[in-house]
């Protein structure tokens, strides 16, 4: 009966993280298309209920009811293993984020966040490029040149864009002491890293956009030069998860800008609460990935290796040389 | 390197992304600008000018009787050989059209028949919307002909609200006397 207690506020939270997530592409694939739509002075989605709110839920049954394809040649097993090797990793970085501070209900004091690791922030890193197995699989599986192209290019980017990106957060780790995301947020009380790291967080907001394949860095699925990339033989309810995958990325790529760089929860209007103030906060680095998308073109796959290797990785480098000289 | 240096460009601003900034503030200003869409068919529709060449019509006199002569003028010229007249002669001796067909489906609309004309009868008008499930019914007679709606006079080239009439042939229905945007003055240009 005590564990009672212990389990089931977890358990609640994980519903509700897990519905939430699930169901978070809907708003953003919308919010897409009207971005793409305003910024060439288009309506984007206008028909499927008040200005195409309900067009992502057409979009989802289309999805649903579509031919779920398996090409002849392609390894099945694999094949249908990769969507879902691609979307837990996203779902499992949601552990390590909190939302705010401790709240108390009822007397009893409720986390905000799944579980208050010591090295969340080590997690969340680690966990989020896991998902890059999801891509290889589907390239692999799918036994078709321009997937096996795509994977390619996703890995040799995330291996490029994962060293600055795990450089650029050091910075970070060195100002707060510690690795826990609450005393990362906890640390920015006063003043937010971005003014401390504005290096770092360069460096942090483009690797992030390369991790996560947006504009300007979406070789993977180059839709000029790839098909689709990773995901051309997909169709129906497994593309859609891949879909998924990416959106939460994006989310995900959002959350750590705001909590490493733009003080978490902190430095909320008074009349704001401070999880609303984080998700606005989150919603506008959405934006902001979203606009870059319909305003940049893609970079070619030598410069995404020359921006990765000699412009990223030693400003990341001299980044810690100069966080460690003023800590010193 | 992937960058390189616009001719224009100072060192300063090449470190700091002045290209790319620049970039970003133009589809700003795009995406807070207003949306030039048209919502044809079932929110608005789009006016023709007077110049324009669309479903074409029989102009009539005052006592109701069609312009045309039956000169077959305009069925001599015409390069894609739509247009069919049968003429007549009428009690007071006068040459009349007895069948004056145009095929739709095969009609170009260059206008030629309407240089041609010498009693300023057959003209192109700004009905657009002829769309059909059959290709008969785009072979249109002397009354629709005269039924069709001539050139556009008021309110040309404006945008106005409309209603799709879903019983109708897929037209849109607009009201009279409502007063439209002009929608090139919605498009916004760069310099």
């Amino acid at each position: 009966m005590e564990n009672l207690y212990v389990i089931l506020p977890m358990l609640l939270k994980i519903a509700v993280v897990v519905a939430v997530l699930l169901l978070l592409p809907l708003p953003l694939t919308w919010l897409e298309r009207k971005i793409a739509g305003h910024i060439q002075q288009r309506p984007g989605p206008m028909r499927v209920g008040w200005h195409g709110l309900l067009q992502p839920i057409a979009d989802g049954i289309k999805l649903l009811t579509k031919e779920d394809h398996i090409p002849s040649a392609a390894d099945r097993t694999l094949f249908k293993m990769a969507p879902v090797v691609a979307l837990v990793p996203p779902f499992v970085v949601f552990v390590a984020i909190p939302l705010g501070e401790p709240v108390t209900i009822f007397g009893t004091e409720l986390m905000l966040s799944l579980s208050n690791m010591n090295v969340g922030l080590l997690f969340i890193l680690a966990v989020s490029s896991i998902g890059i197995f999801g891509t290889i699989l589907a390239g692999w599986a799918s036994n078709s040149k321009y997937a096996v192209l795509g994977s390619l290019r996703a890995i040799a980017q995330m291996i490029s864009y994962e060293i600055p990106m795990g450089f650029s957060v050091i910075g970070v780790v060195m100002l707060a002491n510690s690795m826990n995301m609450m005393d990362i947020v906890a640390a920015q009380k006063n003043m937010w890293n971005v003014v401390y790291q504005p290096l770092g967080f360069f460096v942090f907001f483009v690797a992030g956009l390369a991790e996560v394949q947006r504009i300007p860095f979406d070789l993977p699925e180059a839709e000029g030069d790839l098909g689709a990339g990773y995901h051309t033989e997909y169709s129906g309810i497994r593309f859609s998860l891949f879909m998924l995958s990416e959106y939460l990325g994006v989310v995900i790529i959002g959350f750590l800008n705001v909590m490493l760089f733009f003080g978490g929860w902190h430095g909320a209007p008074p009349f704001i609460p401070d999880t609303v103030w984080l998700l606005l906060k989150v919603g506008f680095f959405i934006w902001v990935f979203m606009w870059f998308r319909f305003t940049f073109p893609r970079y070619r796959y030598d410069q995404l290796m020359a921006i990765g290797w000699k412009v990223l990785l030693p400003l990341s480098l001299v980044n810690i040389l100069i966080s460690g000289l003023f800590m010193f | 390197m992937a960058r390189t240096r616009q001719q224009k460009q100072s060192w300063i601003g090449w470190l700091f992304f002045s290209d790319l900034w620049r970039a970003l503030r133009l589809t700003l200003r795009y995406m807070f600008s207003r949306v030039i869409t048209h919502r044809y068919p079932d929110h608005e529709k789009w006016q023709p000018y007077h110049r324009h060449r669309g479903h074409h019509f029989m102009k009539t006199n005052d006592k109701g009787d069609v312009n045309c002569v039956g000169c077959e003028l305009c069925a001599k010229i015409c390069p894609c050989d739509c247009i069919t007249v049968v003429p007549y002669e009428d009690e007071k001796g006068n040459r009349r059209p007895k069948v004056f067909d145009i095929n739709l489906s095969r009609c170009l609309y260059c206008g030629l028949c309407e240089d041609a004309c010498p009693a300023d009868a057959i003209k192109l008008g700004q009905e657009y919307e002829v769309a059909s499930t059959t290709t008969e019914a785009l072979i249109v007679h002397l009354d629709d002909l005269i039924a069709a709606p001539h050139k556009a006079e008021e309110g040309a080239g404006t945008v106005i609200p409309a209603s799709l009439d879903k019983n109708g042939r897929g037209k849109t229905i607009t009201q009279d006397n409502v007063k439209g945007h002009d929608w090139w003055q919605l498009l916004k240009r760069e310099k």
